[in-house]
């Protein structure tokens, strides 16, 4: 039970701001994915809960504790880094053990703790091994057994599956998410990965520049982003944008929609983008009542049979990922339809623009 | 098979071998010769082998005393210098203080100057603080003297320990000294027997300031040699010989066991995770 709470965290560079004025709290027993593109600032904001790099300002406790001045030893956690960092020339099960011995626990308690990780990380066969004959993958379970087999309040998690091959990725992943559950420890998980956030997160934090951009469980930072950011970092491919000249009005119409479409423009903004994503963009073959039609311009398989349509709708380009059936039935000519439910709205700034998107009634 | 160049190769690689053995081969031998075979012109090579000098030469005093004054010397001053040296050079590549390259380039100021230089300086300041003749005081300096290169090889190997072990023995509950000797000692230690090797055959082969701050108590094999040499009107040749014999055997066994190591020491720890 440890809540990690920062205040107005600020780390600088010389120059660069790594870490810009950011208060957020990580829940206990959950694992939060701290997801954003490499140089946003992610690392840093570990390292600076980790206690390996001091904040330029702003504070981290630990539950009401303040941590902020305490070395990464007084602050019992634990904490697994990108390249597997292991004790060379001894043994797996020494490798592991290490940390035990540091904290003064009994033999019996040790060996228990050793054979409970090594066994959900599939090591129970190679504990006598020496860890400098053991390939990459499995040097970083060792890594992160040695980080959970102390059973700290918070565990860090800093990208530990990148530079691992695919199939020990899977083990790692599910190894991870069942040690998450079993002592109710509060983790961060820091990545680039997106689909590795959305698997493995009960929330995510998606930072942008050293700032946290929105935070939120994976299926709804997924459909509804705070920011244009999430919509384009997101997804694969991400966000459709389509820009908008609404000269502070707050009515849209084509290209997207037949028929004209009624917003709360708050912020009176002059442009502003309509965001979809590709699944949720609906295309027939057949023209269909608030359907617009489009020109097919390219099509191509992507995973799961799913077939990716790129299509022109009056100078704007739509990306659509549609069914196998629907990719297949369709030619030159298609009819798109937006569902104004899946439709978000996002004004100058590119933060969203909170409003409902309500169709005015046709005229008779 | 029998490559003609190879062979050749060869023979001029004994050659060179055997040419600078040969002094070497020449005093081992002397200590099997009676007093008279060792001054024989020409050299006895063919010889009925004595043991009467080594009979000899444990009933001559104090023997026994430089033995254990140059092995203890030797091996507690390079120890202390390592264990410094350690601390230093971990600190230097972990902390890297303020102007560390000039720093570096000062500890190893004390080597650039031949000892005859810095002869002087020391006798007169050993003399003030009344170390002369004593054994802490000699094995001080002699520590003082391993350390700059000491710092010099283990820098090159703790700079190769990526940062990421300390961190996460840091993280995962570990305290500095548990990084440090737990965690990067182990990593280090053909640094660690590198810079042990070349300090110990250094302090063991070291004549000059023995003979001006020791005296009677810290007397080493290097001045004893001297002061048995002029024994007794003229040279005490089977004394020499069988000294002499003994004495090159400790740094024989030394570096015929941790070669590979004197090899990486040499390199600074530029070839690392080969041992």
């Amino acid at each position: 039970m440890a809540e990690i709470r920062l205040e107005r965290l600020r780390k600088e560079y010389g120059k660069t701001l790594a870490v810009n004025d950011i208060t957020i709290k990580f829940p206990t027993s959950a694992v939060t994915c701290l997801l954003g593109p490499s140089g946003c600032g992610k690392t840093t904001l570990m390292r600076i809960i980790a206690g390996l790099e001091a904040p330029t300002s702003g504070e981290v406790y630990f539950d009401d504790v303040r941590v902020t001045d305490k070395t990464p030893q007084q602050r019992n956690i634990g904490m697994v880094f990108q390249y597997p960092v292991v004790y060379k020339g001894i043994s797996v099960y020494h490798n592991l053990e290490l940390p035990l011995i540091e904290d003064k626990l009994p033999e019996a308690e040790r060996r228990k703790r050793i054979d409970d990780v090594a066994q959900i990380l599939g090591l129970e066969h190679m504990l006598n091994k020496n860890v400098s004959s053991l390939d990459n993958a499995t040097r970083q379970k060792v890594a992160v057994g040695r980080a959970v087999a102390r059973q700290p309040q918070i565990i860090l998690f800093d990208e530990p599956i990148t530079n691992v091959d695919p199939n020990s990725r899977v083990q790692l992943k599910t190894a991870l998410k069942r040690l998450s559950k079993q002592h109710n420890q509060t983790i961060i998980y820091v990545t680039h990965d997106q689909t590795e956030a959305m698997t493995l997160a009960d929330e995510i934090a998606l930072m942008k520049d050293g700032v946290i951009v929105q935070r939120d469980n994976p299926r709804s930072l997924y459909n509804y982003p705070n920011d244009v950011f999430g919509g384009w970092f997101l997804g694969n491919p991400g966000m459709n944008f389509v820009e908008y000249e609404v000269n502070g009005q707050s009515e849209l119409g084509g290209p997207l929609f037949t028929r004209p479409i009624r917003f709360n423009n708050l912020n009176r903004d002059k442009h502003i983008s309509v965001g979809i994503r590709p699944e949720h963009i609906l295309v027939s073959p057949q023209p269909s009542a608030g359907a617009v039609r489009g020109q097919l311009t390219r099509k191509s398989i992507v995973v799961g049979g799913q077939y990716l349509l790129f299509i022109q709708i009056e100078g704007k380009m739509l990306k659509a990922k549609v069914p196998t059936s629907v990719g297949q039935a369709v030619a030159q000519e298609v009819w798109v339809e937006c569902p104004l439910e899946r439709v978000t709205l996002f004004g100058e700034q590119g933060t969203k623009i909170e409003t409902e998107l309500i169709p005015a009634q046709p005229v008779a | 098979m029998k490559n003609p160049r190879r062979v050749l190769y060869n023979i001029a690689l004994w050659a060179v071998a055997i040419f600078f053995f040969s002094p070497i081969a020449w005093i081992a031998l002397a200590s099997f010769k009676t007093k008279n075979g060792i001054l024989a012109t020409p050299p006895q090579l063919i010889f009925a082998p004595t043991l009467d000098n080594y009979a000899d030469f444990f009933t001559r005093p104090n023997v026994g005393q430089y033995f254990l004054n140059s092995i203890l010397l030797s091996v507690a001053a390079v120890l202390l210098a390592i264990l410094v040296s350690f601390l230093a050079s971990y600190c230097f590549s972990r902390f890297q203080p303020k102007a560390t390259g000039f720093l570096m380039f000062l500890l190893l100021s004390i080597r650039m100057v031949p000892a005859a230089a810095s002869v002087v300086p020391v006798f007169l300041m050993y003399t003030a603080f009344g170390w002369k003749d004593n054994w802490l005081g000699i094995m001080l300096f002699y520590a003082m003297f391993s350390i700059p290169f000491s710092v010099w090889i283990l820098k090159g190997f703790i700079d190769g320990v990526s940062q990421r072990y300390d961190e996460t023995a840091l993280v995962n509950g570990g305290s500095r000294l548990h990084v440090l000797f737990k965690v990067v000692l182990p990593q280090v230690r053909p640094g660690l027997i590198a810079a042990f090797i070349f300090n110990f055959i250094f302090v063991w082969n070291e004549f000059l300031i023995n003979f001006i701050i020791g005296g009677k108590t810290t007397t080493t094999i290097p001045t004893a040699l001297i002061i048995g040499v002029s024994n007794n009107q003229g040279m005490d040749w089977t004394f020499v010989a069988t000294l002499t014999t003994i004495y090159i055997l400790p740094p024989i066994i030394a570096i015929y066991f941790f070669q590979k190591y004197l090899l990486v020491g040499m390199t600074f720890g530029t070839v690392r995770g080969e041992v």
